[in-house]
C-alpha cells in the first residue's frame, strides 16, 4: 500500500529533510506512553497546514494510514501505527501565534508544549487551566486530541472547556475552520467539541484557539489525614456543598502512604487510611477565609490531623507527598500501569473499596491516587509486564473495574483516553446504536479510514 | 561490556516521556531519537539485537551532554546517564572511537592532557603571577593537594581559576601543593568518549603522586575531576570541591571578606550539583560576601540547565554545544544580573566563549575569582 511513488511524493512535499525513515527514527516513533509498540513505515514532520494538506491528498488517494503524534506521552496507545502507516509529528509547528489579552484567548500551533504556553500567558497575568501531569512535555495538539484533564479539573474543567476553535486538515486534504475567538458560539453543530478528544481519528489540527482566564493571585494549601476513607470522601462533598470549589482535591490511600514512607519520603500518621491534599485559589482574602473554613470542615468530618500552609515553602512541603507518590509507586515493581476509571463524586468511596476488593481477589499490588473532587480515580497497578500470568490477572481486574465504574454511572476513562488500551471495553459504556453513530461520523470525515485506524472504533 | 549490566535500567522505563521536559538537547533537536526516552529505547532495541551500531546510531549517543537532567526527572528511577555512558563504551568497543573524538583521545594517551600540549606546560598559568612564591606551589609534601584540572591549566580563558585558588589557599594558610607536570588528566573525557577502559594508567599515576606527597585531601576546582575521583578512584583520600573547601574555611573564620556590591546569578554546574549533590556550598559562599546580591535563575539546583559544555559535545557537535550555551545565556540574562558566577572551569569556558562571540555585556566568572576579589581585592 505504501508505494515508493507515494513515499517519494511525500518526501518531495517535505523537502527531503523532514521525511524520516532511518532505522533509528522508525524505532523511536514506534511507541508512546502505553505498552504495545508498532513499527511505522516513515515519519513526517510538516511545517504548515499547506504541506499537511498535500500529504493528506497523497495518503487519501493511496490509502496510506496517517497517525498524528504530539509528544507521545499519552498512556492509551493513541499515537502508534497499529495498522502500519506513517507517523505525523508536529515538532516544527510549535509556535504561539497570538495572545489576545482583550479577548482572553491564545492561538497556537499544535506542537506547542502545554507548559510553555502556561509560562507565556502567565506573563500577561493569564492562565491556561488544563494541567495534565505531562504538561511540561505534552503538546496542545495532543491535549486537544485526548481532551486532556489534570488536577485543576475540579474547579476549571478540562481541555474541552478551553477550546474555542480549530483549523483542521481533513483526510481529503481540505482545510476547514471551526469555532473562533468567541466564548459563545451556537452556530451549527459543534464541530470543535466533536474534534476535541477524537484521538487523531477525524482530522489534523493545525491551529488551535484557546480560552484563557485571569491568573489567580493567591492560593492556600491544606493536608488532612483520615482514619476512615468515607470521612475523606464526605469532606470532599461537604466542601463543595459549602459553596467552595478547590483547584485541587487529591486523595492518596494507605498503600500510597506506605510506599512513600518506604521510599524514604514523609512518614504519616499510622492510623491514616487516606490523605487529602486540598488547594484553593483566588484573591488573598478569599483564599485565607476559605482555608479556615476548609480546615474546620475537615475536622468536623473526622480528620485525625489537619495541616494548613501559611507560606509557599510550607505549601511546597504539603505537596511533597503527592509529588513523590507516582515515582515512589512506580519504583516498587518493574512496571506501573495508571488506570483511569471515573465515577460520580459521591461514588468515590465505593469505587476505591472495589479496587481494594479486586486487588485481593486477583492478588495484585495496587495503590490508589484520585482526583477526588471529580471522581477521577487513578489506581496505580504495580506489576511486571514480563510476567504473562500476572498480566492475565491484571487484565481481568481491569475489566471488572471498568464494569463497576460504569455500573456506578461512571466512565471507562476520565482523562487518559481510550486508544487501544480500552477499545475492547467500549461496548460496556456504549450501545451498538451509539457506536454505530460514532462509526458513521468517522466515515463522514474519513471515508477511507486512513486517520489513526485501529484506534477506539 | 555486557548489556545485561544496564538492561535493568531500560526495562524500568515506562516510556512516559517526562524526561523530555528538562533535556536541553531535546529542546533543540526535537526528534524522538535525540530525546532521553528515545535513546533509552534505542539502547533497549540494541540490547535485544534489533538495532545495529551504524554511524548514525553512534552520532545519536554522542548527541548528549550527559548532564543528568533526565535521570533526576524520571519517575521510575531509571539512571539514564548510566545507560548513555555504557552505550558510548559499547559503541567504542564495537566500532572504535568516534572520528570527532579520536584526536582528543590519542592526545590524552600521549600527553596526558586534553590540549595536545606537553604536560610540562600544565603549570604555565603561574608565569604571569607577580605574587608567585619561590616554591611555585610545588612542595615535596603537603596536607592538601590542589588538583588544577586540564581546562584551567591549558585554556587561557580559565587560567585565572588556579591563579585565584592558590591565592585563596595561601591567604588561609593552607598547607597545599599542586602536582605541576605530574598531574595527569583525571580520565573524564575518556569516559565520555566510551574509552573508560583506557583510564587505568591515569588513575594509577595520579593516585601514586598524591600518596607520595603524604596528602590527606585533594581540592578540585573542576567538578568533573571531583566526580571522577569520587566515582572511579580509591576512597582513602578526602575529596573536596573548591566550593566545599572554601565554605569550610569560611566556617572556621579563616577568611574575611571585603564588601562587594555586585548583583550576580549562579549557574549550577551539572557535575557539581546534580551529579555531585552540592548545591549549597557555592550559595553559602556568595551569601557570606557582604554587599553581594544573589539573584537566582528560573531553573536552579537539580533543574539547572547544562551550559552546553558537557558530554564532549563541543568536540562531537560544536554547533549544538553553542546553541545550548546561547540558551543558557538567555536564561542568565533574564535575571538582570550583570555577572554570572559558576564553579566549573568548563562552564566558564563554554559560557564566556559564547558571550564573547555574541559580544554581550555579561561578566562570566568562576567562584574563585569572586572570592579572591572579596578577600584580597585582586
Amino acid at each position: 500500500m505504501f508505494s515508493q511513488a507515494a513515499a517519494d511524493a511525500m518526501r518531495a512535499v517535505l523537502d527531503d529533510a523532514w521525511y524520516l525513515d532511518q532505522p533509528e527514527d522508525i524505532a523511536t516513533y514506534s511507541y508512546d506512553g502505553f505498552l504495545p509498540e508498532f513499527t511505522p513505515d516513515a515519519i513526517l514532520v510538516p511545517e504548515n497546514a499547506e504541506q499537511i494538506a498535500r500529504i493528506m491528498k497523497i495518503a487519501n488517494k493511496d490509502k496510506i494510514n496517517i497517525i498524528p503524534r504530539g509528544a507521545g506521552t499519552n498512556i492509551c496507545g493513541s499515537s502508534v501505527a497499529r495498522e502500519g502507516g506513517v507517523i505525523m509529528a508536529f515538532h516544527r509547528m510549535n509556535k504561539i501565534l497570538e495572545i489576545d489579552r482583550e479577548s482572553m484567548c491564545a492561538v497556537v500551533q499544535p506542537g506547542v508544549v502545554n507548559g510553555d504556553l502556561q509560562k507565556k500567558v502567565a506573563q500577561y497575568d493569564l492562565m491556561y487551566p488544563p494541567d495534565p501531569a505531562s504538561m511540561f512535555v505534552s503538546t496542545i495538539g495532543g491535549n486537544v486530541s485526548l481532551n486532556a484533564g489534570g488536577p485543576r479539573g475540579v474547579k476549571y474543567g478540562v481541555t474541552r472547556d478551553y477550546l474555542l476553535g480549530l483549523k483542521v486538515v481533513l483526510p481529503s486534504g481540505e482545510i476547514i475552520k471551526t469555532g473562533g475567538k468567541t466564548l459563545k458560539n451556537v452556530s451549527g453543530y459543534d464541530l470543535t467539541r466533536l474534534l476535541c478528544g477524537s484521538e487523531g481519528t477525524l482530522g489534523i489540527f493545525t491551529e488551535i484557539t484557546l480560552r484563557l482566564v485571569p491568573l489567580p493571585s493567591a492560593k492556600t494549601t491544606l493536608q488532612a489525614a483520615y482514619g476512615d476513607l468515607d470521612d475523606a470522601a464526605t469532606t470532599v462533598t461537604a466542601i463543595m456543598a459549602a459553596g467552595m470549589v478547590p483547584t485541587t482535591l487529591e486523595l492518596m490511600d494507605r498503600t500510597v502512604l506506605d510506599v512513600i514512607s518506604d521510599y524514604g519520603g514523609a512518614q504519616f500518621n499510622s492510623d491514616a487510611e487516606a490523605l487529602l491534599l486540598i488547594e484553593v485559589d483566588g484573591d488573598e482574602d478569599l483564599v485565607n477565609k476559605q482555608g479556615e473554613r476548609i480546615e474546620a470542615l475537615c475536622r468536623e468530618k473526622g480528620a485525625i490531623a489537619v495541616e494548613r500552609a501559611h507560606t509557599p515553602e510550607e505549601a511546597d512541603k504539603l505537596w511533597q507527598a503527592r509529588r513523590t507518590a507516582f515515582g515512589a509507586v512506580a519504583s516498587v515493581r518493574p512496571n506501573c500501569i495508571v488506570e483511569d476509571a471515573t465515577v460520580p463524586v459521591k461514588k468515590l468511596p465505593d469505587i476505591i473499596r472495589k479496587v481494594v476488593e479486586l486487588t485481593r481477589k486477583y492478588d495484585l499490588q495496587i495503590a490508589v491516587l484520585a482526583h477526588a473532587g471529580d471522581g477521577n480515580l487513578h489506581p496505580l497497578i504495580m506489576t511486571d509486564l514480563r510476567d504473562q500470568e500476572e498480566m492475565g490477572r491484571v487484565d481481568q481486574m481491569l475489566e471488572e473495574l471498568c464494569e463497576a465504574a460504569i455500573q456506578m454511572g461512571g466512565t471507562l476513562s476520565g482523562e487518559h483516553g481510550i486508544g487501544i488500551a480500552k477499545a475492547r471495553f467500549m461496548n460496556m459504556e456504549f450501545s451498538e446504536t451509539s457506536l454505530d453513530l460514532m462509526r458513521g461520523i468517522k466515515r463522514v470525515f474519513d471515508p477511507n479510514n486512513i486517520l489513526n485506524p485501529g484506534s477506539f472504533l | 561490556m555486557p548489556m545485561d549490566l544496564i538492561s535493568a535500567e531500560f526495562d524500568q522505563c515506562i516510556k512516559c516521556g517526562l524526561c523530555l521536559a528538562n533535556c536541553p538537547v531535546s529542546h533543540e533537536l526535537f526528534l524522538e531519537k535525540y530525546t532521553p526516552r528515545g535513546k533509552i529505547q534505542l539502547a533497549r532495541a540494541y540490547g535485544r539485537g534489533e538495532a545495529a551500531i551504524t554511524d548514525h546510531f553512534r552520532d545519536i549517543f554522542s548527541t548528549c551532554v550527559l548532564c543528568g537532567a533526565c535521570s533526576v526527572t524520571c519517575p521510575s528511577g531509571v539512571d539514564l546517564t548510566k545507560v548513555f555512558t555504557h552505550m558510548r563504551r559499547e559503541i567504542t568497543e564495537k566500532k572504535g572511537i568516534s572520528p570527532s573524538m579520536k584526536p582528543a583521545v590519542e592526545s590524552l594517551m600521549i600527553h596526558h592532557n586534553i590540549s595536545r600540549e606537553d604536560n610540562e606546560e600544565r603549570g604555565d598559568w603561574r608565569e604571569d603571577m607577580k605574587d608567585l612564591p619561590d616554591h611555585r606551589y610545588e612542595k615535596p609534601t603537603a596536607k592538601v593537594v590542589y588538583f588544577v584540572g586540564c581546562v584551567a591549566s591549558f585554556f587561557p580563558m580559565a587560567q585565572t581559576i588556579p591563579q585565584n585558588m592558590v591565592r585563596i589557599l595561601s591567604a588561609a594558610n593552607v598547607d597545599f601543593t599542586i602536582l605541576g607536570g605530574e598531574e595527569w588528566c583525571c580520565g573524564f573525557p575518556l569516559m565520555g568518549a566510551g574509552a573508560g577502559d583506557r583510564m587505568d594508567k591515569f588513575v594509577r599515576h595520579n593516585v601514586e603522586k598524591v600518596r607520595s606527597l603524604k596528602a590527606e585531601s585533594i581540592v578540585f576546582s573542576c567538578p568533573s575531576c571531583y566526580r571522577m575521583w569520587r566515582e572511579h578512584y580509591p576512597d582513602d583520600i578526602k575529596l573536596f570541591h573548591s566550593t566545599q573547601f572554601i565554605e569550610q574555611l569560611i566556617n572556621e573564620n579563616t577568611l574575611s571578606f571585603n564588601e562587594l556590591p555586585w548583583s550576580v546569578t549562579y549557574h549550577d554546574p551539572c557535575d557539581l550539583g546534580r551529579n555531585g549533590g552540592e548545591y549549597d556550598a557555592p550559595r553559602k559562599i556568595l551569601n557570606a560576601i557582604p554587599g553581594l546580591e544573589l539573584v537566582e535563575m528560573e531553573n536552579i539546583r537539580a533543574k539547572s540547565v547544562c551550559c552546553g559544555g558537557g558530554g564532549n559535545l563541543e568536540m562531537t557537535d560544536p554547533a549544538l554545544s553553542s546553541k545550548l550555551a546561547h540558551g543558557k545565556i538567555a536564561e542568565i540574562r533574564e535575571t538582570g544580573a550583570k555577572t554570572v558566577v559558576t564553579a566549573c572551569q568548563q562552564c566558564v569556558r563554554t559560557i564566556k566563549g559564547r558571550v564573547r562571540r555574541e559580544k554581550m555585556d555579561l561578566e562570566v566568572m568562576d567562584i574563585s575569582t569572586v572570592v579572591a576579589r572579596a578577600l584580597l581585592n585582586v
